[in-house]
């Protein structure tokens, strides 16, 4: 049987996850990473979730900075709670006992203190300046190794904080249970802040990078969607049954509409009406078939009148629950941060009819894009274990003719379907032309639809030789 | 002119604390926490105790609790200065003849000082 250690859950978001269920109970970890790296804010945030759990925590400095100056700072964030202070959890700083005892001593000192406080975390802030007082490489190891082993008798877990950047061979790094690295890096004009897990004893981490963000509530993690998902969270047979589009014309066309549970690209160049597909789509919410737009262009209130223009009542919808909008604007998103909000929102509700308007909301959010074939394909998967009929609309450039290669042929082995509409010019009037070039385990008729938007909504229509076009009726 | 012990483990506020304090002429001895700082107490029977509250091995608060259970301290006036737990010291007040939030204005701290090292010590 395999043990599964004791964890001390952090607190922080995503990261639990990231670590496996959390510290384990009684490990040591350094946190290291260079000034402004989020460090004192992330171990703040642990050792509060675990007061606010009734669990004492014990923090020590060995900082110039006064702790009035830190609780200055840390009064801004809402997980900082001024009654825990000096009862759940006590800062004392062993500066002066340091420089007048030295390193014994406030070995000495934490010992007693643990255990006068019946710890559970300690969080030792300012490792560098011990390594700096320490005369040789093996008074540090001695040190750490002191702390660290008189805590894990205890069953406290101990974080130590550095702002050095410590290499494998460093002897702190080879002793403590875990090495976790907080980085703030500039890729092209962004910064980015990252995560990762270097070392976990004990427990299988999710590996790489991991990008994180500091706000008012503290430090929030995006664990890397498809190292968190490598397969979907839950098994479901694909489904045989048809999802309407409510495109008229479009369902007969198809045997009844879209694949349950399938992925459908639907490419165009701008205005060709991918927008209002989709809408359509998203209008047919009902309480048993739930529907969310991702929108990443159109706000929700302009999506909410381009809507009424083909009669679509999305308004009530959205009053009973049974739909609703989520907008990003195309700023600086993080792509992984995006897909959680995505998924979260789908289990939330139980959506069934989902609409990605559109694919490169995601991608323009890629720090690299190397990895958006993996990310891709876990937000598929997980989408069709989740039973969800989804539409991603993906704009082309090229206004007229035919939409050509995709532009990222990688992804689009991962769909399901692909829906292509083109604009046609031809004697000073412009068609929009739509065909279904793939639908999955589907007969389909591969030819030329005329897309129509009507007053009544949208429809399609056959083309024929002439070029005149006929009503599609079912 | 007093002898002030002051104990508080930062290091940084403990040193300027003294520094104003001898530079309004008195005494000043200083302890890195609260046990050191008992010790400190019992030898050198100070006029006035200043302390922090959050401290290792003892804190503010133990301390003025051991003082007051100690017929022999028991009438030092104290002083607390508290970064944050000001409501849990308050509802000990009877304990502390003063307490302040860190960071404090000095002058009201040089007025507390020199209010409580006037108060004829009662040497029966
Ligand atoms: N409310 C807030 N919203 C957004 N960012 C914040 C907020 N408060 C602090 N920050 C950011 O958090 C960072 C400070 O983090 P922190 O003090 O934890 O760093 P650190 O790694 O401990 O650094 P050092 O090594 O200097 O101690 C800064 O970059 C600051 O911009
Ligand atoms: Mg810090």
């Amino acid at each position: 049987m395999v043990e599964h250690l004791a964890r001390l859950t952090t607190g922080v978001p995503g990261l639990d996850a990231i670590l496996g269920g959390g510290f384990v109970e009684g490990a040591s970890y350094i946190v290291q990473g260079s000034p402004g790296a989020g460090k004192t804010i992330l171990s703040n945030q642990i050792a509060f979730s675990q007061a606010a759990g009734g669990h004492p925590v014990l923090y020590v400095t060995l900082l110039a900075e006064t702790h009035d100056r830190l609780f200055q700072s840390l009064s801004t964030l809402s997980y900082f709670d001024n009654m825990a202070l000096g009862d759940k959890i006590k800062y004392v700083s062993v500066f002066q006992c340091l420089r007048d005892e030295g390193l014994d001593s406030v070995v000495k000192l934490i010992r007693e203190e643990t255990q006068r406080q019946s710890a559970k975390l300690l969080v030792f802030d300012g490792l560098l300046n011990a390594r700096d007082r320490a005369e040789t490489e093996l008074d540090v190891k001695t040190f750490v190794a002191a702390i660290q082993s008189q805590a894990a008798f205890v069953g406290c877990t101990v974080l130590f904080l550095t702002s050095t950047r410590l290499q494998e061979s460093n002897p702190e790094h080879t002793m403590v249970d875990g090495v976790l690295d907080l980085s703030d890096e500039l890729i092209g004009e962004r910064a980015f802040r990252r995560l990762q897990v270097r070392k976990s004893r004990g427990s299988a981490a999710l590996g790489g990078f991991h990008q994180f963000v500091i706000n008012d509530d503290g430090v929030t993690v995006f664990p890397r969607l498809e190292a968190f998902l490598p397969a979907p969270s839950i098994h479901n047979p694909p489904s045989s049954a048809r999802i309407q589009t409510g495109v008229s014309g479009f369902d007969q066309l198809t045997g009844g509409g879209l694949p349950e549970g399938s992925v459908t690209i639907l490419m165009g160049p701008p205005g060709s009406g991918k927008t209002s597909l989709g809408l359509t789509f998203f209008s047919l919410a009902s309480a048993s078939q739930p529907a969310l737009y991702f929108s990443f262009f159109e706000t929700p209130e302009r999506l909410l009148m381009q809507a009424a223009a083909f009669g679509l009542k999305i308004k009530p919808l959205i009053s009973s629950g049974a739909a609703e909008i989520i907008w990003n604007p195309l700023t600086e998103n993080i792509m992984d941060k995006l897909a959680h909000q995505l998924l979260d929102a789908v289990k939330l509700s139980g959506v069934r009819r989902l609409v990605i308007d559109g694919i490169s909301g995601f991608e323009r959010a890629a720090v690299t894009p190397g990895r958006l074939v993996e990310f891709f394909a876990s937000l598929t998967n997980e989408l069709r274990a989740l039973n969800v009929t989804t539409i991603m609309t993906w704009e082309v450039r090229n206004l007229f003719g035919n939409a050509g290669t995709s532009p990222l042929p990688d992804i689009s082995a991962l769909l399901d379907n692909l829906i292509v509409i083109r604009t046609e010019k031809k004697d000073s009037t412009t068609k929009q032309l739509i065909s279904v070039l793939k639908l999955r385990n589907s007969a389909f008729s591969p030819s030329d639809f005329e897309l129509k938007f009507l007053a009544s909504g949208l429809s399609i229509a056959s083309v024929d030789e002439s070029g005149t076009s006929q009503i599609e009726e079912g | 002119m007093a002898l002030i012990v002051v104990v508080d483990d930062e290091f940084l506020l403990a040193d300027y604390l003294a520094s104003l304090l001898i530079d309004e002429g008195h005494e000043v001895v200083t302890a890195a926490h609260g046990r050191a700082g008992l010790q400190l107490i019992r030898e050198r029977k100070p006029a006035l105790l200043i302390t922090d509250f959050m401290m290792p091995l003892m804190t503010g608060l133990e301390l003025a609790q051991a003082i007051a259970a100690d017929a022999e301290l028991a009438d030092i006036p104290i002083i607390l200065v508290t970064g944050g737990q000001g409501l849990i010291a308050r509802d000990h007040g009877d304990l502390f003849d003063e307490i302040f939030d860190k960071p404090y204005d000095q002058s009201l701290m040089i007025e507390a000082v020199k209010r409580l090292t006037a108060i004829p010590r009662n040497e029966g």
